[in-house]
């Protein structure tokens, strides 16, 4: 799919950030915004900076502000000056290099992009539509956000939302300890029902667990050569503790076996596990050795029904679905040009609504004037249907010219120059502006040249 | 009514096509997750299609039943009809009970094409020949065919089980595996099959021991009847220890295949080179 060219646009869209790959972590941390914090940098956008809406995007991977209509020639040291000053970090010096700055069409785009997890440091992953959702529901309720950013955001999550029901972006696992768990289910179908035994109180141990508690397991045990450890570990998850010495006893009343211990020996022995087998009848058993080095003999992997999977083979499952993540990032670029094509005609469309709407007031006052001066021609009991007549013919007239008119101005980049041709010939007053109804033929002549103000 | 058969005939294989394709649609399409709104055009139509095809193939039967003033087995192309209809239906019930739908690419391919070569030359219904005509011979044969077509579903689910057991030990994660459901899925699957097959040959083999029993015939020297019970037995013994004995995974998949090949054999070896009044040349 091509991409779509992004006629000039009036949106005056600025965003300036820092992300993972552009600063270290430390700084990262240092520039996380609280609400409060938020609230207050909007406030200095709009009244310092004149923005007619503002948003702030602040995670622990990224911290970005996004500002329209501002009256700000250097939007980076503006922010820069605005991020020291609400917390204390300089970084208008040497690291002024952290920040990057977009001005449109890049700052559309880039939004589109971070809320659809490509600007991510997992490619994809599924937090980051959240956070932008957050962050749009922040601005909305300080007051940041009007309806061009609010709608931009519907279009960027519209994006982000096909690319994870539409694409493989957001699929499949990213760290082998998850991917024992697709694993396990795929062998194991439903985990709500299956025993899993940990060996192992570390770090790894303690990951492998959680995700196969947010799998649906709830039956764990765990075998550490540490008690206490093994028991502080048990608690988070109600495990029950048996000592490494059990582990042959126990391994026939487990589904899973996830170990990651230090032990410089393979600590399950295929002679235990055939042991077990016999004891489970064959039932599948599905080991993930996560220990580096090994902590299950890899000759068990000979046994039928038993799956063993170490960190090499968990890592190319990994690779395999990064690389599959890698892949649909073209069809997700796809997905965001026909969203911000959509976005953008919204948006051109908007513009139209000042002309289109004094354009019919004017036929409509010219036809009104006229039906007045001839009122005295006509009966009395036949103005309703004159009126009807003349309004019926003025309709007709009027149909053409502005469909084609909103089609112009929505497809074509040069619609705005047709727009102004159409004021002159028929000499309407005022600019094209902004309306804050997303129907483009509701305003009125009135009212429709303000750029609105944020709520 | 005779009139509308030759209707049903052409439009079965038409129904199962469109199955078929929506089948081919769902498998090419990447698995979505459990979470995720909407589902491709081929998620909805092909069941639909499929449960169509299925009615009508019983309309069709039915049909031709009160027509004939038989149950339409009199020609091997009848026979491919009924077993096609087993087929399909043992699928169906199958894709219902488990809600899986990447694996009909597996079974109605197979479906489509005898009933493609059935309806093609099938049309002139022959007369039933004497030994097939009691109603309860006429049953014997029926359950026969359909519990032939819930094995042959059986023996394709076992096929995919083994294919993805290779997968997973391999650690491939290939474009099979991620459309496949889970492992111990397809064991279940194999296995409802397979007890499907048992329950409807078991009546079978009921039915026609009954019936030579009062036609005075005698089983004993009829090689196919033995193979077949021994088939039955071996089939009996992979459902038996799936359930009773906790039997999965390769072994319990391996067993029912057995049974489905000695079912196969038996067909096969009757028709083509033992003497047996089964065959009804």
């Amino acid at each position: 799919m091509s991409a779509v060219t992004v006629a000039p646009s009036t949106l005056d869209l600025f965003c300036v950030g820092l992300n993972h790959e552009t600063s270290p972590l430390a700084v990262r941390d240092a520039l996380v915004l609280d609400d409060e914090e938020v609230g207050r940098a909007i406030l200095a956008l709009r009244e310092r900076g004149g923005a007619t809406e503002a948003l702030i995007l602040s995670t622990c991977n990224r911290t970005e502000v996004y500002a329209r209509g501002a009256a700000i020639e250097d939007p980076r040291a503006f922010v820069a000056s605005l991020l020291r000053e609400i917390k204390g970090m300089d970084l208008s010096g040497a690291e002024g290099r952290f920040l990057y700055t977009y001005r449109e069409p890049d700052s559309l785009r880039h939004l589109f992009r971070v809320a659809c997890g490509l600007d991510s440091q997992v490619l994809g992953e599924p937090q980051i539509t959240g956070q932008v959702k957050d962050a749009l529901s922040l601005a909305v309720k300080l007051g940041g956000s009007g309806p061009v950013i609010e709608r931009l955001l519907d279009a960027a999550l519209r994006s982000a939302k096909r690319a994870r029901t539409e694409t493989l972006v957001g699929r499949g696992p990213v760290s082998s300890a998850y991917a024992g768990v697709n694993l396990a289910a795929k062998v194991l179908g439903s985990l709500a029902d299956k025993r899993v035994l940990i060996v192992g109180a570390g770090e790894m141990a303690s990951l492998a667990a959680r995700h196969f508690h947010e799998a649906g397991v709830t039956q764990f045990m765990v075998a550490n050569r540490g008690r206490e450890r093994a028991e502080s570990f048990a608690a988070t998850i109600g495990a029950r503790v048996v000592t490494l010495e059990a582990i042959p006893v126990v391994l026939a009343g487990a589904d899973v076996v996830v170990s990651a211990t230090r032990s410089p020996h393979p600590i399950i022995a295929e002679a235990a596990v055939r042991n077990a087998m016999r004891i489970r009848k064959n039932r599948p058993l599905l080991f993930l050795d996560l220990a580096v080095p090994r902590d299950v003999e890899p000759s068990i992997a000979r046994l039928p029904n038993v799956f063993l999977h170490d960190l090499d083979a968990l890592g190319m499952l990994v690779a395999q679905s990064l690389a599959q993540r890698h892949a649909e990032i073209p069809k997700v670029e796809a997905i965001i040009e026909e969203e911000l094509a959509r976005f953008l005609r919204w948006h051109r469309a908007l513009a139209l609504k000042p002309t289109v709407a004094a354009f019919r007031s004017h036929f409509e006052r010219v036809a009104r004037e006229e039906l007045e001066r001839h009122k005295g021609r006509f009966r009395p009991e036949d103005q309703a249907a004159l009126d009807q007549l003349v309004h019926g013919i003025v309709q007709k007239l009027l149909h053409r010219p502005t469909t084609r008119l909103t089609r112009a101005g929505e497809e074509k980049a040069d619609g705005i120059a047709r727009i102004d041709a159409i004021r002159d010939l028929f000499g309407i007053e005022g600019s094209a502006g902004v309306e804050r109804d997303d129907e483009p033929d509701a305003g009125t002549e009135g009212d429709a040249n303000a750029d609105r103000n944020p709520r | 009514m005779s009139a509308f058969i030759p209707l049903l005939t052409t439009l079965l294989p038409v129904l199962y096509g469109l199955a078929v394709a929506g089948y081919v649609r769902i498998y090419a399409s990447e698995p979505r997750p459990a979470d995720s709104e909407g589902e491709s055009f081929g998620h909805h139509w092909a069941p639909l299609m499929l449960r169509a095809a299925v009615l009508t193939h019983l309309l069709y039967l039915t049909s031709r039943g009160i027509v004939e003033g038989h149950l339409p087995l009199a020609s091997v192309y009848d026979f491919l009809s009924a077993t096609g209809l087993s087929l399909a239906a043992v699928y169906l019930y199958l894709e219902l009970r488990q809600g899986i739908r990447t694996t009909g690419i597996f079974v109605l391919p197979l479906v489509l094409l005898i009933q493609i070569v059935s309806s093609a030359y099938g049309a002139d219904a022959p007369t039933l020949k004497p030994q097939l005509q009691p109603i309860w011979f006429e049953l014997h044969t029926l359950t026969a065919v359909l519990g032939y077509g819930a094995f042959a579903v059986s023996a394709i689910y076992g096929v995919l089980f083994l294919l993805l057991y290779r997968d997973i030990k391999a650690n491939r994660m290939t474009f099979f595996f991620r459309r496949m459901p889970p492992l111990e899925t397809l064991g279940r699957m194999n296995v409802t099959a397979a007890g499907a097959g048992l329950l409807l040959l078991g009546l079978a083999i009921l039915m026609g021991v009954g019936w030579a029993r009062l036609a005075g015939v005698s089983l004993l020297s009829d090689p196919k009847t033995w193979l077949t019970i021994a088939a039955w037995l071996v089939l009996g013994f992979a459902v038996l220890a799936y359930y009773r004995l906790g039997w999965r995974g390769p072994r319990a998949v391996y067993a029912s295949l057995a049974g489905f090949t000695t079912l196969i054999l038996s067909r096969f070896a009757t028709d083509l080179f033992l003497q047996s009044f089964h065959t009804f040349r």
